[in-house]
């Protein structure tokens, strides 16, 4: 049995309130002082609203592993896995996977410098890394290959203000207007970047109106975060003379994804990479059937709860959706599985993953 | 079941093809349309970042008509040939994008490495250029540090004049990292005692009594407390990692006399990216956001933080260059009580 330290502080290159990994380091802290330890946030950067919950990273103590912990946030490459590397104290890692440098870099060429970092970091901390934790079994797996030796899933602590937020009045009544005119739904929610693939969602809608709905719509919710590739979204819309049935609503309050949520009729995602894709269980919670390409952790995420297609060509993406929103028994089940795959992954079950994955740590000899 | 649902819906896609529901070649066309507005969009961003940089005019016309010629190119020669020239477009897109990769590799390495040796040198505050991953995608024009002026030299000399006159003799105004020491003629002409430091060789080749050779952060720590009216930081503030900038802010801090002026002026980090400052500031080496030097001042115990923005009317300062914050260290006759910026009247 190894000795119970006084403190885990975690480490996190940057910190910024409304961020699933940021929310889940948040999460994590109340965790460990549910159990008894001593636990700081240190972030080598820190958005407005976190100045006195957060502390800066060279602020981070430094004490021997008998009495100091220190767990890593890793999502991309930063000078704190430096920090993190250099520290006396043992070592967790709570990976929460980086996506690919050769679907960013075309356009964010700054991000895909980062995420090789990320990458050649994360391959660095293995030997020095007591127990690897991540939040789908894809990325646990990536871990082992990086050369960890230990590991875990514990799964991500999802924001439930997204969830629970009650839509907001006025959005629901604009979109029910827009709905009285006849036509389905469609809604993807994420950040607006190369790797999640939006316009392969808008060739899928090219295809569903011309095919079996002339009127259906497509709802984008997200942050416009690389500004060329949400200009080419803008572009290629106008282009195919969608612009007035795709909606790129940029970043919205919890009310308004709330709302956007209630009022789709189908989620649609066909993302190139996803770590764990919250907007997946958060789309299940409100009674939304989910069709999402099936790749990296997505089926993991989705496992029987949604309609997990091998190819994201715009004809089966579009015939998944006619499929699920024309057969009724169908929609039925997949809400009904949604809705339990949900639950699996509530807050308490996350949490449950990170005591018992800190519980592993102290029981090792 | 889900498995034998999503057979179900292969083979009713596989019908729909079969039917001739969906038009031969429609989804390729849909594929080269994207294609085709992600160009643009890239020439696009590419046209912004030359032009805020000062590319000639003349450049960034010569490369839109290049594009609206390609593309009428591109479609004639569709129309003439058609199918038989989309496996010869595939393979050279293809050739090209390999090479294009291999090349964005060898350069992400290259710039990888400088960074470690900048960042384990024992002079890495000291220097002079750092080469950052993202600065290889505009190769010609990011290299050279954009100068100040127009407004935002006028809000800048402004801010550094305002420094309300305490008790007892006046005191400098110093630039750190002046360079040929043109900032600190400006505000000598502004009746201001103005001083510069620089660690390059035009401050040494300058030789006379207004600048000096030297780091900033070198400079500032071993001047006692309270030597300056303001404060100028620019270039050094572009280099350094968080845990130096939290102590150059606090240096700066130290340094300045009570009411004395600090202002700072960077490169802005964001261009082509997140506009969030905790996004921006994710890259090493890259400049910070200015909300986390708003951060970084502020903890330091300064006051009245103002940040330069530009006019958004203007078309040419839409995506800036550079951007300016200044702070205030806090004085008895105007804020109260006053212990070293721990705590005042605010």
């Amino acid at each position: 049995m190894r000795a119970r330290p006084v403190r885990i502080d975690q480490i996190i290159p940057s910190i910024v309130e409304r961020d699933a990994v940021s929310h889940h380091t948040l999460e994590a802290q109340k965790v460990l002082h549910s159990m008894g330890f001593v636990s700081e946030i240190y972030a080598g950067n820190m958005g407005p609203g976190l100045h006195g919950r957060v502390h800066l990273l060279e602020d981070l103590p430094r004490e021997p592993p008998e009495r100091q912990w220190v767990c890593y946030q890793a999502s991309i490459g930063s000078p704190a896995a430096d920090v993190f590397a250099s520290h006396p104290g043992l070592k967790l890692l709570d990976y929460h996977n980086i996506s690919p440098a050769e679907l960013v870099e075309r356009w964010l060429p700054h991000l895909g410098g980062e995420v090789r970092l990320g990458r050649r970091q994360l391959a660095e901390l293995a030997p020095a890394v007591e127990f690897g934790v991540a939040d789908s079994e894809f990325n646990r797996l990536e871990l082992e290959e990086a050369g960890y030796r230990r590991t875990a899933v514990a799964p991500l602590m999802v924001d439930t203000t997204n969830v629970f937020s009650p839509p907001d009045p006025r959005l629901l009544e604009r979109l029910a207007a827009e709905r009285s005119g006849g036509g389905h739904d469609w809604l993807f929610v994420g950040q607006m970047l190369p790797h999640k693939a939006h316009q392969d969602v808008i060739k899928a809608l090219v295809l569903y109106r011309r095919l079996f709905d002339p009127e259906a719509r497509l709802h984008l919710v997200g942050r416009e975060s690389c500004p060329a590739y949400a200009d080419a979204l803008h572009r290629y819309a106008s282009a195919l003379g969608l612009a007035g049935a795709v909606e790129f609503a940029g970043s919205v309050s919890a009310g308004e994804l709330s709302a956007y949520y209630e009022s789709a009729d189908v989620f649609v995602c066909c993302s190139d990479h996803e770590g764990f894709c919250a907007p997946l269980l958060e789309a299940m919670h409100h009674r939304l059937p989910v069709i999402a390409y099936g790749v990296t952790a997505v089926p993991e995420t989705v496992l029987a709860a949604g309609i997990v297609l091998p190819s994201k060509s715009p004809v089966l993406v579009a015939s998944a959706v006619h499929r699920v929103l024309t057969d009724a028994g169908l929609r039925a089940s997949l809400v009904q599985a949604g809705l339990e795959r949900a639950k699996e992954f509530s807050i308490d079950a996350a949490r449950r993953g990170l005591v018992q994955a800190v519980e592993q740590v102290l029981q090792a000899a | 079941m889900t498995s034998e649902i999503v057979a179900e819906i292969e083979s009713e896609a596989r019908e729909l093809r079969a039917g001739g529901l969906v038009p031969e070649g429609l989804e390729d066309e849909l594929d080269k349309c994207f294609e085709d507005v992600a160009e643009e969009s890239l020439a696009a961003a590419y046209a912004s970042a030359t032009r805020t940089s000062g590319a000639p005019r003349a450049e960034l016309g010569r490369l839109s008509s290049l594009v609206e010629l390609r593309r009428q190119a591109e479609r004639l020669v569709r129309r003439r040939f058609g199918p038989r020239l989309r496996r010869i477009e595939r393979r050279a897109a293809l050739g090209a994008r390999r090479a294009a990769e291999a090349g964005w590799i060898q350069l992400h390495v290259t710039a990888d490495r400088m960074e470690r040796l900048a960042g384990h040198s024992p002079l890495a505050s000291r220097v002079l250029s750092t080469v950052r991953p993202g600065e290889l995608a505009v190769p010609s024009s990011a290299a050279r540090r954009p100068a100040i002026e127009g407004a935002l030299l006028s809000w800048t000399l402004d801010r550094l004049g305002s420094a309300p006159r305490h008790e007892g003799a006046p005191r400098p105004v110093l630039h750190a990292e002046c360079g040929d020491g043109r900032l600190v003629e400006l505000l000598a002409a502004r009746g201001l005692d103005a001083r510069g430091v620089d660690p390059g060789f035009s401050a040494r080749a300058r030789g006379d009594a207004s600048t000096v050779a030297g780091g900033a952060l070198e400079y500032l720590g071993a001047t006692p407390p309270a030597s300056f009216d303001g404060l100028l930081l620019t270039g050094v503030v572009e280099r350094l990692r968080p845990g130096a900038a939290r102590a150059l802010a606090r240096l700066a801090a130290r340094s300045l006399a009570p009411g004395g002026v600090v202002v700072l002026v960077s490169a802005r980090p964001e261009a082509n990216m997140a506009k969030d400052p905790v996004t921006a500031d994710l890259a090493l080496g890259r400049p910070l956001h200015p909300v986390t030097w708003c951060h970084l001042l502020a903890q330091s115990g300064l006051l009245d933080l103002e940040v330069f923005e530009p006019d958004a009317s203007d078309p040419d300062a839409r995506e800036p260059e550079l951007f300016a914050v200044s702070a205030r260290r806090p004085d008895q006759a105007r804020d109260g009580y006053y212990d070293g910026g721990a705590r005042g009247r605010r």
